[in-house]
């Protein structure tokens, strides 16, 4: 187990520089940052010379990335278009959106389980019916729709809610935005438990139990769920470096001042620090969510031994 | 005579007239059409088949674990020391099966849970059925694995059925089985997924362990000489029915249906070495559309106009013997006549 691990760890090497690397190219190499922090006005040459010689934008792109990568190692990411460095704004950024995150995977777990299983065991029934056609309204409904529809009405209409979450971003605020969050995995996880459940129904070992007598909780929890849910789980995990990063939509709708916010204004603004910055934390995120994924896998599913 | 004594008196197991049909999208399959047989206490009686001969459908409906839909029991009773399961509340009936009756399965590497430890599926029985703790049942399950010769048992007891070998995973079957001391077990096809050596020694195991128990046993199979060997009745199966019921060695020495004398032909024999395997001509036929009169009829080699009309019933043949052949008396003379001859 050590040893996987170990290796796990020395093969994200590469792809974190593969996958920085490559974020690093396409916001240096297309984007002017000199140009666009003169805004509409065209810059002053000697000053922009002196600037790009100040952020090493005359250098060769590798070596360009190598001085990056340095910095980064030293904890330097950079300064954001407001002057504050790129780490003040994750310091500030991560914490919210990882509340988010919690919040979002929180109604994933319950009800997108919660559903997959009703749905499963009653197939073909009205309440199994209903729960599928949820699911395919979820995700045919874009999020900014679903997302401002439901502002609107909680936020403004009836006003049980701030239509804009303060930035101090408390778990109490990020109910609704989180739901909002959750919908489309929310229903990728009830059907894929539904469909996990339906499988191992059919199972042999599920006849098993049944001729042992258990009863039918039991039956349920204890041999039906456990084998049903080890996809789900893996696809959960899969979902935290997704929840993070995918949050731009409704970020912006509930001005959740968090990583989704951030990087769109990075890109809005072109500030290539903070946009290359976040990019890499968040590859690190996924990377590490992953590994955490595969090690979870071991542990539902005895068959699977890392070594 | 008071209900108890009635009761006592009554066998352990009775199948009557039972009869399952399975909807299909292709129309009605009819698995089970009137089956009938009994197991007294002690007892071990084989059920021989083809597959879909019905002969796991209906082990499947005394246990209970029908799969209904499609399943649906449309007649017959099922009488366990004379009450009808069929008829009990699924409470009552959960708390006899595993208990006192029990069932071994096929395939024992799908038929255990591949996520929990063999020491759990088995302590799960005493924990369930009779509210042991953790640590009572864990004990009681690795004197299980002791009872059906698994070496080092307290080792294993948290290993997991992918880590045992294709017969130990079966012993663990057995062992969860036996786990109560149950007074009825029905084994489908238990040595069918083993290798050759390793099935003579499982069916040993449990031949030897019924005995010591005193339980009655179904045995499901389609190996004749598996049945020889541990049998004491056979029921032979054929579109739903039993077609044949009679002790072992009379089974064997005179068959009183053609189909069953089918069987006991095609088995390949040193004696007969380089002829050529003899085989019952033909396929069983569809469930969803069993022919007329006697269902063997079409395969049948001796087959007259009245077994294209008429259904024959269960003849009477002998002491503890029927057979529904029409001319069960000239196959069971030509059957006397060839071991006479031989």
């Amino acid at each position: 187990m050590g040893r996987y691990i170990i290796r796990r760890l020395l093969q994200m090497i590469p792809v974190f520089i593969g996958a920085t690397f490559l974020i690093f190219v396409m916001v240096y190499a297309l984007g002017d940052p000199v140009g666009a922090l003169f805004g509409d006005r065209a810059p002053d040459p000697a000053t922009a010379a002196r600037l790009r010689a100040e952020f090493n934008l005359d250098k060769p792109l590798y070596q360009q990335y190598l001085l990056y990568m340095r910095d980064i190692f030293t904890g330097d990411f950079g300064t954001a278009f407001n002057g504050r460095p790129v780490t003040e704004l994750m310091a500030d950024a991560f914490p919210v959106s990882f509340r988010l995150m919690l919040v979002a995977l929180a109604f994933e777990i319950v009800f997108g389980i919660v559903l997959g299983v009703v749905s499963g065991l009653r197939r073909g029934r009205a309440v199994d019916t209903t729960v599928l056609m949820f699911t395919l309204v979820v995700i045919a409904i874009p999020t900014f729709v679903l997302g401002t529809t439901l502002q609107f009405f909680l936020g403004v209409e009836l006003a049980w809610i701030d239509p804009a979450v303060s930035p101090d971003a408390r778990f109490s605020e990020l109910i609704v935005p989180g739901l909002i969050l959750a919908m489309v995995s929310l229903a990728y996880v009830t059907r894929l438990t539904r469909t996990s459940v339906v499988e191992n129904l059919r199972a042999d070992y599920i006849r098993t139990a049944v001729a042992k007598g258990l009863p039918r909780l039991r039956v349920t929890v204890r041999h039906l769920l456990r084998n049903s849910l080890i996809p789900v789980v893996t696809y959960l995990g899969a979902d935290i470096g997704t929840l993070m990063a995918g949050a731009i939509v409704t970020e912006r709708i509930f001005n959740i001042q968090g990583v989704g916010y951030q990087l769109f204004q990075g890109i809005v603004r072109q500030n290539s620090p903070t946009v290359v910055g976040f990019v890499t934390v968040l590859v690190l995120i996924f990377l590490l969510a992953n590994l955490l994924v595969d090690l979870g896998y071991a542990v539902l599913d005895p068959r699977i031994r890392y070594a | 005579m008071s209900q108890q004594t009635e009761r006592a008196a009554a066998p352990l197991l009775q199948v009557r007239d039972l009869r399952i049909e399975f909807r299909t999208r292709d129309g009605i399959a009819r698995a089970v059409n009137g089956v009938s047989y009994t197991v007294e206490a002690g007892e071990t009686l084989a059920v021989l088949g083809e597959s879909g001969s019905g002969k796991s459908v209906t082990a499947q409906a005394v246990m209970g674990i029908l799969d209904m839909p499609p399943g649906r029991i449309t007649g017959g009773r099922i009488l366990f020391r004379g009450r009808d399961l069929l008829a009990m509340a699924e409470e009552e009936r959960r708390k006899i099966r595993g208990d006192r009756i029990a069932m071994i399965f096929q395939d024992a590497l799908s038929s255990l849970n591949p996520v929990l430890s063999v020491g759990y599926q088995l302590a799960e029985m005493f924990r369930v059925h009779r509210g042991m703790s953790r640590g009572e049942a864990r004990a009681r399950a690795v004197e299980l694995m002791d009872r059906v010769r698994i070496p080092a048992a307290r080792e294993r007891v948290n290993d997991y059925p992918h880590q045992f070998s294709g017969g130990m995973r079966q012993r663990i079957m057995i062992a969860m089985a036996l786990a109560l001391e149950p007074d009825l077990i029905i084994a489908d096809e238990p040595t069918t997924a083993l290798d050759v050596t390793v099935q003579a020694q499982v069916m040993d195991l449990l031949a030897e362990l019924r005995r010591e128990y005193r339980m009655g046993l179904i045995l499901i199979t389609h190996d004749l000489g598996v049945v020889a060997d541990v049998a004491d009745r056979i029921a032979v199966m054929y579109a739903g029915r039993v077609i044949e019921n009679a002790p072992v060695a009379d089974l064997y020495a005179s068959p009183a249906h053609p189909y069953t004398k089918g069987l006991l032909d095609s088995v390949p024999r040193l004696d007969h070495k380089g002829g050529e395997l003899y085989a019952i001509k033909g396929l069983p036929p569809s469930l969803m559309a069993i022919p007329s009169g006697c269902p063997f009829h079409p395969r049948c080699p001796q087959a007259q106009d009245i077994c294209r009309t008429d259904r024959p019933p269960l003849y009477p043949v002998g002491p503890g013997r029927t057979s529904a052949c029409h001319f069960w008396k000239e196959t069971l003379d030509a059957a006397s006549a060839a071991d006479l001859a031989r």
